[in-house]
């Protein structure tokens, strides 16, 4: 597969003559394949939306190379590459038409205006924005803006388009329907998607492929289902769904499991990742949904633990427990609620907390 | 309540309104009409008006009486209001030209810094024109201080004969006038939002098209306030044209000065005024019918 894009080394650095330099990304590689739904997730202040600035040519480098498809772009002015971006807060032009908005790129092209005019209505009917053609952007609703935004940078047809957390400023309902029409648009146009968000279910959601960046690093880069199920490290797996963690020390071992000794006494196995030895300092980490939570007379299973409900919140289509599992250890676990509503456990409740050894792993210290 | 206030919703709301109606009545309204009853009277020889009407004023605009008594067209003050007007557009125009960068500039600097150029820019405000207009005397003058250098170099051979001219007005109207045109662009340049620019370079824009297509666009209403604030005092201006233009130069403000103070003809020079008034009123109807058509085309009432 080709690559769209092939980011090598990039270091940025803010203010690099003061006194108080910033460094926001930190030696960062990372290629994007052609044809991908690529997402940068990370908290605020990651270096995501600077790494998207950098490719756009918002920001210059301080060290590195972008190239796109094999073309070095790194000093490039932002007019000269073959890019579009999606702003946060979709920075249409107000005192223009949504028409001429989205006709703004192709007539900086210099196209011939049947090939405009063709291209502008294609695309309005992609986003569905057809019947608002000729209205402003200030008689628009922000979801409306959001196709704008989203046709006037298809409309040149990018060879990738940049997406700077384009949902971040829609209600929930409105979030969620827009995450399904994206990836649809993404398949339907072919073109390489580099999406930025803070939102993990966003990224999980829509992704190819993610690059969990902190602090100016790619943390990890891998599929959705990689990156949930097997985080290289404790911040991946803490930022990306609700976690259980466990810090103990290895006492035993065998090719299949490692077995941890958690607080002062208690043993729990886990899957052996390899590289382990006794005596190692680690992190065992262990999804809420992989634990059932059952009552006490009625589980089944044989590896169970007494366990008893310390708090719990209540989420509608399900509870989350906060289960006390002795010897100062919490693990939180999901339960949904019986059929006629009531939720199967309350406060003080014992319980039998069910998890297989291969649902907890080592996490890198 | 107490009985004499107004009973009904309208009347309450004139009576709210009042002390306004009467500042604008005192202070404008007033002074307008006396201009326009004393443009319709015989000037008084030794000064003021006598109470005798006659539109002898408005005669006076277009035509003269030759030798034998009959009248005949004079183009003489026609000739002063249509230099007035290109003298007034053309220092407009130079405002623009060096105003428009400047209110750019200052719009790219850090918040912090911005209203100390702001700051800056209101400083000339502080002296009196006519000493600042006088500078310009040294400035432009023969001996001056641009004359002297490029004289003592050997670079011209005689005085550039730079004052008393149309160029020496205009300068010195962009000069008095020029902070009235940074700061209604720098107003209207501040409010952009500066993501757009990156939007249309990222749409291909070059940076001049980024200037053309959008910054000049977003921040029309400045530049056109900015225009009328330089424009209409320049038709009115009477320092810079007595001072550069040497008095010989007139402009309609100088006219103006000139028959209250020395030709004793007032009626002439409030006809003059009312002249000028109808001008003023033809430029701000333009723009107005301008803000109209763009409030209309962005659709927000």
């Amino acid at each position: 597969m080709t690559s769209a894009i092939d980011v090598r080394g990039i270091t940025k650095i803010y203010n690099p003559n003061s006194n108080r330099p910033v460094k926001a990304l930190d030696n960062v590689s990372l290629t994007i394949d052609d044809n991908e739904f690529f997402t940068l997730l990370g908290p605020s202040g990651c270096g995501k939306t600077t790494l998207l600035r950098l490719i756009a040519g918002f920001e210059q480098v301080s060290g590195g190379e972008i190239t796109l498809f094999g073309d070095e772009i790194e000093n490039l002015e932002p007019n000269r590459r073959p890019v579009n971006t999606v702003f946060q807060h979709y920075a249409l032009f107000p005192h223009m038409t949504v028409a001429a908005n989205v006709a703004f790129g192709l007539e900086r092209l210099k196209k011939p205006k049947a090939e405009i005019e063709a291209t502008v209505e294609r695309v309005l009917a992609l986003v569905k924005m057809t019947h608002l053609a000729d209205r402003h952007p200030n008689q628009l609703s922000g979801g409306q803006q959001q196709r704008v935004a989203l046709a006037r940078a298809l409309a040149p047809s990018p060879k990738v388009l940049l997406l700077d957390e384009p949902l971040s400023a829609l209600d929930l309902k409105l979030r969620q329907a827009m995450r399904e029409e994206l990836k649809q648009l993404q398949r339907e146009t072919g073109i390489t998607f580099v999406f930025v968000t803070h939102d993990q279910e966003e990224a999980l959601a829509m992704s190819d492929r993610i690059a969990v960046m902190s602090d100016g690093e790619v943390q990890q880069i891998g599929g959705p289902t990689d990156i949930y199920e097997h985080p290289v490290n404790r911040f991946v797996a803490d930022f990306i769904g609700d976690t259980n963690f466990l810090d103990g020390e290895i006492v035993s071992l065998n090719d299949d499991l490692v077995t941890c000794r958690i607080g002062t006494k208690s043993m729990y196995e886990a899957e052996n990742s390899g590289g382990h030895k006794i005596g190692d300092q680690v992190t065992l980490f262990l999804r809420p949904e992989k634990i059932t939570l059952s009552a006490p007379d009625e589980a089944s299973a044989v590896d169970t633990r007494p366990g008893k409900v310390a708090n719990m919140v209540y989420l509608g289509n399900q509870a989350a427990y906060t289960v006390d599992m002795g010897d100062g250890i919490e693990l939180v676990a999901q339960a949904r609620p019986r059929e006629d509503g009531k939720l199967p456990f309350t406060m003080g409740d014992p319980l039998a907390v069910g998890f297989s050894a291969r649902a907890l792993r080592v996490l890198a210290q | 309540m107490s009985n004499w206030l107004p009973k009904s919703a309208a009347g309450k709301r004139w009576l709210g309104l009042a002390p306004s109606y009467f500042v604008i009545g005192i202070f404008m309204l007033v002074p307008m009409i006396i201009m326009g009853v004393f443009s319709f009277l015989e000037p008084n020889p030794y000064g003021g008006v006598k109470p005798v009407g006659s539109v002898a004023a408005y005669v006076k605009l277009f035509f003269e009486y030759d030798l034998e008594d009959q009248l005949v067209f004079n183009p003489g003050y026609i000739n002063i209001i249509f230099r007035s007007f290109q003298l007034s557009f053309g220092a407009t125009l130079m405002c623009l030209i060096f105003g428009f960068p400047v209110a750019y500039y200052i719009t790219l600097q850090p918040e912090s810094k911005r209203n100390f150029y702001i700051y800056l820019i209101t400083i000339p405000f502080w002296t009196n024109l006519l000493i600042r207009t006088f500078a310009w005397i040294i400035i432009l003058g023969r001996g001056g201080v641009i004359e002297t250098p490029l004289l003592a170099a050997g670079i011209i051979e005689d005085s550039l004969r730079m004052m008393y001219t149309d160029g020496a007005i205009a300068i010195g109207l962009t000069y008095s006038y020029l902070p009235l045109m940074v700061l209604p662009i720098y107003a209207s340049l501040e409010k952009i939002d500066f993501r757009l620019l990156e939007a249309a370079s990222d749409l291909y824009a070059s940076r001049f098209e980024v200037m053309t297509k959008v910054v000049i666009p977003l921040c029309k209403p400045g530049i056109i306030a900015g225009c009328l604030l330089v424009f209409i005092p320049c038709l009115g201006a009477f320092i810079a044209p007595n001072l550069l233009g040497g008095g010989k130069k007139l402009m309609l403000g100088s006219l103006v000065q000139f028959q209250f103070a020395s030709a004793r003809n007032w009626p002439f020079g409030a006809a003059l005024s009312m002249l000028l008034l109808a001008a003023v009123v033809v430029v701000l109807i333009f723009y107005a019918r301008a803000a109209k058509n763009r409030a209309a085309m962005e659709g927000s009432a």
